[in-house]
């Protein structure tokens, strides 16, 4: 399908739209980016002007240092590196047992699980009965509360099932004549064989810790157990400005700084992995 | 798979076994299998079921000073005519329909043209691009565009005082907050969303393509009579997927909204969340809840349904 570029007669109007393609992709790219250069500018920026420049004044990193020096700030950074962690950690444990015993086809009881399961994706119990369960099993005001409840996502244990079940059945069964435990099959056969979609998953559910907000809002009430995202409603929507003049505590230079840091993980992490998002989303939904 | 080998021990031998005992060996055979599945069987009983059967506050009257009182329908009676909650019903509905077509219709045109690019680094470049704002979380895209679209020191402002336009108040004023809140929703997930079209238009067979060219069709007509229908059948899917998520609208809405647009901008959970934890009123807040589970549900089968006939397969 490569085609030159030429503007012979019968290509013109072929050539011409390329060319205006392109630009009118390069000029939608700009205005995806112009935002976040605005707030990277603008956080650099100690003349607190903020005008129509996109190259910041007096470039300096002050803003950065303060929240990295203040405890009030880089607290709720450490609770979200915290969460992200353990949280994927448990959450990829839970998925992988689960994708695991699904594939399990001669299981007595299988369908029943996957019922259970599926079940679940139809029909919950609400905001208000979830709020009390996690209120009546004590887990107000930990961090347990915004880390188990986000550990069982259905849609990704399907996900993962599907990647188990390319895996060839053969391998199952020579493994099994040498006598491997079902358990021994899984962490020296099943595991090393799904690394991508260990990864891919594994990400998944970092960027969901990582940028989830609402369970501490919901269960979370003790400042000092805030998550970064929080932090930053704090500091920047709960001092909305919706007054001209109003000014938040830390200045207008923090915000911006704040919004930079806690878009860095996610981005920095990104552009390795997006194959494997690309993948995970395109699984099961485009026709074969 | 751990059963085969040894029902075939089972069945060479010669006498039949019985079903009864060839069961409790299977699920001896499995004993790991189901000590693996323990954790997963505890947290969805936990976080899953249990908050199910909670939705019995619905029926019931709470007070601070009083145990609940069962009351059966009343809830329900009492929100079908809050207009508060007529109000959020109706921006929910419209909110939800009105993005997911915004969404649909532009993902695909990008999609398209993303597919028209030849050099195969300037593509993968701009996809990159587009992705991006997927990974930032609402919050921060909230935060971004309140900062932009401030009144006082706002980019956008800042470009319209050039001008000698007088700052707008972007998001407290209603007739703005709609337009913004759909734009940044398509700032947001426009590159996410031509993924899947994408994975659609290159599974379309090229022989397609040349056998338009030789029928004489040019670019144009072969978009129209062969892409278009190629990725159809996604569209469709896509459609009544997003349908069935049609009342899950929230966080979007709850980090962009704030009290002067209330009008516009109150969907059922922004408005359950409020009468349910701010307001401590549980069994009202768990009949909004469980009115909005029960559409969900019902949206849900209707488009596992439609999926079934479009694809030959459910959505679960």
């Amino acid at each position: 399908m490569q085609e030159k570029l030429s503007f012979k007669k019968g290509y013109r109007g072929r050539t011409i739209f390329r060319i205006v393609n392109v630009v009118f992709l390069i000029f939608v790219m700009i205005l995806m980016i112009v935002p976040i250069l605005k707030i990277l500018s603008d956080s650099l920026d100690t003349a607190g002007t903020y005008g129509l420049n996109i190259i910041p004044k007096n470039p300096s990193f002050l803003a950065y240092k303060t929240i990295f020096t203040t405890t009030a700030l880089y607290r709720p950074f450490l609770i979200s590196i915290y969460t992200t962690v353990v949280g994927t950690a448990i959450a990829l444990l839970l998925t992988t047992f689960g994708a695991y015993v699904l594939i399990q086809k001669d299981m007595p009881g299988r369908k029943f699980f996957v019922w259970m399961i599926f079940f679940t994706m139809i029909f919950n119990g609400g905001l208000v009965p979830t709020y009390l369960l996690i209120r009546n099993i004590k887990l107000i005001n930990t961090l347990w509360a915004v880390i188990l409840p986000l550990a069982l996502n259905v849609y990704n244990m399907v996900l993962m099932k599907n990647f188990f079940e390319q895996i060839p059945e053969s391998l199952f069964e020579a493994a099994e004549i040498d006598g491997c435990s079902p358990m021994r099959i899984f962490w020296t056969i099943v595991l090393p064989l799904s690394k991508p979609a260990l990864a891919s998953i594994g990400l998944f559910f970092a960027v969901e810790y990582w940028n989830h907000f609402f369970n501490f809002v919901m269960y979370i009430t003790d400042t000092s157990k805030y998550n970064f995202q929080i932090k930053l409603r704090e500091l920047v929507l709960d001092s909305q400005n919706l007054a001209p003049g109003a000014e938040a505590i830390y200045g207008r230079t923090i915000q911006y700084a704040a919004v930079l840091v806690s878009m860095l993980p996610p981005m920095i992490v990104y552009p390795f992995c997006q194959k494997y998002f690309v993948q995970g989303v395109t699984m099961g939904a485009v026709k074969e | 798979m751990f059963a085969k080998t040894q029902r075939n021990n089972l069945t060479q031998g010669t006498a039949v076994v019985p079903k009864k005992k060839d069961l409790v060996r299977r699920i001896i055979q499995y004993k790991y299998f189901y000590l693996m599945f323990l954790p997963v069987f505890i947290f969805t009983i936990v976080f899953n079921y249990i908050p199910m059967a909670g939705i019995r506050f619905a029926f019931y009257k709470y007070n601070p000073f009083a145990p609940p009182k069962f009351i059966g329908w009343e809830n329900f009676k009492t929100l079908l005519v809050n207009p508060k909650f007529i109000a959020a019903f109706k921006n929910t509905i419209t909110l939800s329909i009105v993005n997911l077509v915004l969404g649909m219709l532009v993902s695909i045109i990008f999609a398209l043209l993303l597919n028209e690019l030849y050099n195969k680094y300037f593509k993968s470049f701009v996809q990159t691009v587009l992705y991006l704002p997927h990974f930032i979380s609402w919050v921060v895209t909230a935060s971004i565009f309140y900062l932009i679209l401030s009144p006082t020191d706002g980019f956008i402002n800042q470009i319209l005082g050039f001008f000698g336009i007088e700052p707008i108040y972007f998001m407290i004023e209603e007739k703005w907050w709609t337009p913004i809140y759909y734009f940044i929703n398509r700032w947001k997930e426009t590159g996410w969303g031509t993924i899947i079209y994408l994975a659609a238009l290159s599974g379309i067979n090229p022989e397609l393509y040349e056998a338009a060219v030789i029928d004489g069709a040019g670019r144009l007509k072969q978009t129209w009579y062969v892409t278009i229908p190629g990725i159809m059948s996604t569209i469709l899917v896509v459609f009544i997927l997003n349908l069935a998520k049609v009342m899950n609208i929230f966080e979007s809405v709850f980090v962009l909204q704030n009290p002067m647009v209330l009008n516009v901008s109150e969907v059922i959970r922004t408005y359950n969340y409020k009468v349910g934890l701010l307001q401590s009123d549980y069994g009202y807040s768990t009949a909004v809840g469980l009115f909005n589970s029960v559409i969900s549900m019902v949206l849900v089968i209707i488009a596992d349904k439609a999926s079934q006939k479009i694809k030959g397969s459910g959505i679960l």
